[in-house]
């Protein structure tokens, strides 16, 4: 009973209004905290200065950005199977969120990338891994676009995303062991059982307000979606001429 | 012992593209009975088809065969329905012949190794001396010609029927309204759409009036 | 009933020759535009020879396998299939086979002809064949099955491949370092035991997937 009730897609809209406002808010406050903490408080590495600060937003926004696609793939499956209606939004309007993760987290690996190695790009397994995902996610938003009717093209691309998740494990071994390969055991950016403490906990403080900052978009991209697809509907009439 | 068929639609509705296209549609139909669903343009018909079929998705409602939902596996339900659609489903790189074997493949109860049979049912609609020609070549009547050939060699009991009459000429409808008593008298039904007005020709014919849900 | 399917396909494929000879065509026509690119430096050819080919062999998969639903969508042949009660996964399976004989064997047939041309070495090119004849037939099922995806719609030319290209890169990673350590003379039955394991596992479970994916995209 309680789940038909969030799964309605009216009291779902009505109901979060007040919650996205709040959650923005939070997640620009946690993001303000977040800077301060990791530009200034967080010691200086012994071996990179003070250009390996730019983890704090690397490492949540790759870890994200591998997290929403999970979300995504989990909420097609739901929506194919279960055909709840507010899983095939919010399966779709994951992937923009997470191929803006997707490229903030690339970004971000170049700027860490040049004082550390010299270069801007370098074909190691992590980036490698996030380039294909970000390809993962833009197929899935072309396929999404090329259809006129949209609830179709919701099944399609949660077929997709499915798929997608089975082949990531795959891809981003492969990468890894392609890399091991050519380039011998590399150093990984981030030894994490070494890392002093005050460097892990701010990491651990962004990897939670990355996590805030996705629940308020995600919770606004949905109701956008819902507002699209009952644009003509009564309820919403009503409801907006409040 | 007759088998005795009952498909029943209740209250179906179906959706695309968030336009509605038929709601609240109840359906009962019974051995040798003939499902003439008509309409305008754009009203459902095909959609109605499809769906009868299994093909196209219900937002709501159901289908059911013999009290049976056609979605649950004990119904069995492709073993006793016949589609031909609105496009042919005939293959371009073959020639009539060869399509007609190759669709005999699919159907459980049409023997497609008896050729002789298979020639009997172009015969049947005057296309024997296309037999060799490539799909391709022919006039889209003679197409649709070679795709209703089917309904001559199936003995399954359902026909699904999306607007069968299109393109052919007059004397191929009088065959084809020949092979619909046929398979009446044979326990089967039908659901077609179509513009004619069957109930003249036919027996036993319910009229299924669809309307536009957008206007 | 799987001899009229085999009959048919045979028929379908025998009727229209550029069927058969048109990927070989286009795969020695891309094959021969790399050293008029590259240059013809037969040190830095014989390098990125494996390469050259197995690029070469994604185009021609994915040119071949892009449109395989097109004309079935259009024709009205994949509702037969969803309203048959006849087995469409072995249809299905037999139809990947069959589209895998047409394009891809021809290509590897010729392998040998290109290693001579190109100087490859005798173990560099048994590697090669062995990783195209494990590989190719999971990149057409992946290929079909971004054409079972896209069906129906009016402008998929550059889509489907723009889908499906990530999934092939698992296939291409393996069969790469595969020729990589056969040419630097490491061990490689590692590589060859994972594209044995992609074959195995995409090929018999394609024709469920395909059915599915069919039962999905036909409502468009």
């Amino acid at each position: 009973m309680n789940i038909s009730k969030i799964a309605n897609l009216r009291f779902f809209y009505t109901r979060t209004e007040s919650i996205a406002f709040i959650l923005s808010i939070l997640s620009f406050l946690l993001f303000c905290i977040g800077i301060y903490w990791g530009l200034y408080i967080a010691p200086t590495d012994y071996l990179q200065g003070d250009s390996y600060r730019i983890m704090y937003v690397h490492v949540p926004a790759a870890w994200l950005s591998l997290q929403v696609y999970i979300i995504m793939a989990f909420s097609g499956f739901i929506a194919l199977v279960w055909k709840i209606k507010i899983m095939e939004i919010a399966s779709i309007q994951c992937a923009p969120i997470g191929a803006f993760f997707t490229i903030i987290a690339l970004i971000t690996g170049m700027i860490w990338g040049k004082p550390t190695w010299g270069t801007y790009w370098v074909w190691d397994a992590m980036l490698t891994s996030e380039l294909i995902l970000l390809f993962l996610y833009i197929g899935i938003m072309v396929l999404y676009s090329a259809f006129s009717d949209k609830r179709q093209a919701v099944k399609v691309t949660s077929l997709l995303a499915i798929i997608g998740i089975i082949n990531i494990p795959i891809i981003h071994y492969s990468v890894e062991w392609w890399n091991t390969l050519h380039q011998g055991p590399t150093v990984t950016k981030f030894e994490k059982p070494s890392a002093h403490i005050t460097m892990l906990l701010p990491l651990l403080y962004m990897l939670f307000t990355f996590n805030v900052y996705f629940l308020t978009v995600f919770i606004k991209r949905v109701r956008l979606g819902i507002y699209l697809r009952e644009k003509n509907s009564k309820w919403l009439e009503e409801y907006l001429n409040d | 012992m007759t088998n005795n068929i009952e498909i029943s639609v209740n209250s179906a509705a179906c959706y695309k593209n968030n336009n509605i296209i038929f709601k609240d549609i109840n359906i009962l139909l019974n051995n040798r009975e003939i499902l003439l669903v008509t309409g305008p343009n754009g009203c459902g018909k095909t959609t109605l088809i499809q769906s009868i079929c299994g093909i196209q998705n219900l937002e709501s409602g159901h289908i059911s065969l013999n009290k049976v939902n056609i979605q649950h596996q004990e119904c069995n339900y492709l073993e006793n329905i016949l589609y031909i659609g609105h496009k042919n489903g005939l293959n371009d790189d073959l020639t009539v012949l060869e399509n007609l074997d190759y669709l005999c493949a699919f159907d459980s109860s049409a023997d497609s190794k008896n050729t002789k049979l298979i020639r009997k049912s172009m015969e049947y609609f005057n296309i024997s001396k296309y037999e060799d020609y490539m799909v391709s070549q022919l006039s889209e009547g003679n197409k649709r010609r070679v795709a209703l050939a089917r309904l001559f060699l199936t003995k399954k009991k359902i026909w699904l029927l999306d607007e069968p009459l299109n393109n052919l000429d007059d004397e191929t409808i009088k065959v084809l309204i020949k092979l619909f008593i046929r398979h009446q008298d044979n326990q089967g039904l039908i659901i077609l759409s179509s513009h004619f007005d069957l109930s003249k020709e036919l027996n036993n014919v319910k009229i299924f009036k669809m309307e536009n849900q957008s206007d | 009933m799987i001899k009229a399917i085999v009959k048919t396909e045979l028929a379908i494929y025998f009727r229209n020759l550029n069927s058969i000879f048109l990927p070989l065509i286009f795969f020695f026509l891309i094959l021969s535009v790399f050293p008029l690119i590259l240059g013809t430096d037969k040190i830095l050819l014989g390098k990125i020879i494996p390469g050259m080919i197995w690029i070469t062999v994604i185009l021609t998969t994915l040119l071949s396998s892009n449109n395989f639903f097109r004309d079935d969508f259009k024709n009205g042949v994949i509702e037969t299939y969803l309203t048959s009660d006849a087995s469409i996964e072995l249809v299905l399976f037999f139809r990947i086979v069959s589209c895998w004989v047409f394009t891809c064997l021809p290509v590897i047939i010729f392998i040998p002809l290109v290693s001579l041309l190109f100087e490859i070495s005798f173990q560099n090119s048994t590697i090669i064949l062995l990783t195209l004849i494990l590989g190719t037939p999971v990149l057409i099922s992946i290929g079909i099955f971004g054409s079972a995806l896209t069906l129906g719609l009016a402008k998929n030319n550059i889509l489907t491949p723009v889908i499906i290209i990530p999934f092939y890169i698992p296939v291409l990673i393996f069969s790469a370092s595969a020729i990589e350590a056969v040419s630097i003379g490491l061990p490689f039955t590692m590589q060859i035991y994972i594209l044995l394991a992609l074959l195995v596992l995409v090929l018999p479970t394609m024709p469920y997937l395909l059915k599915y994916t069919l039962e999905l995209s036909i409502n468009n």
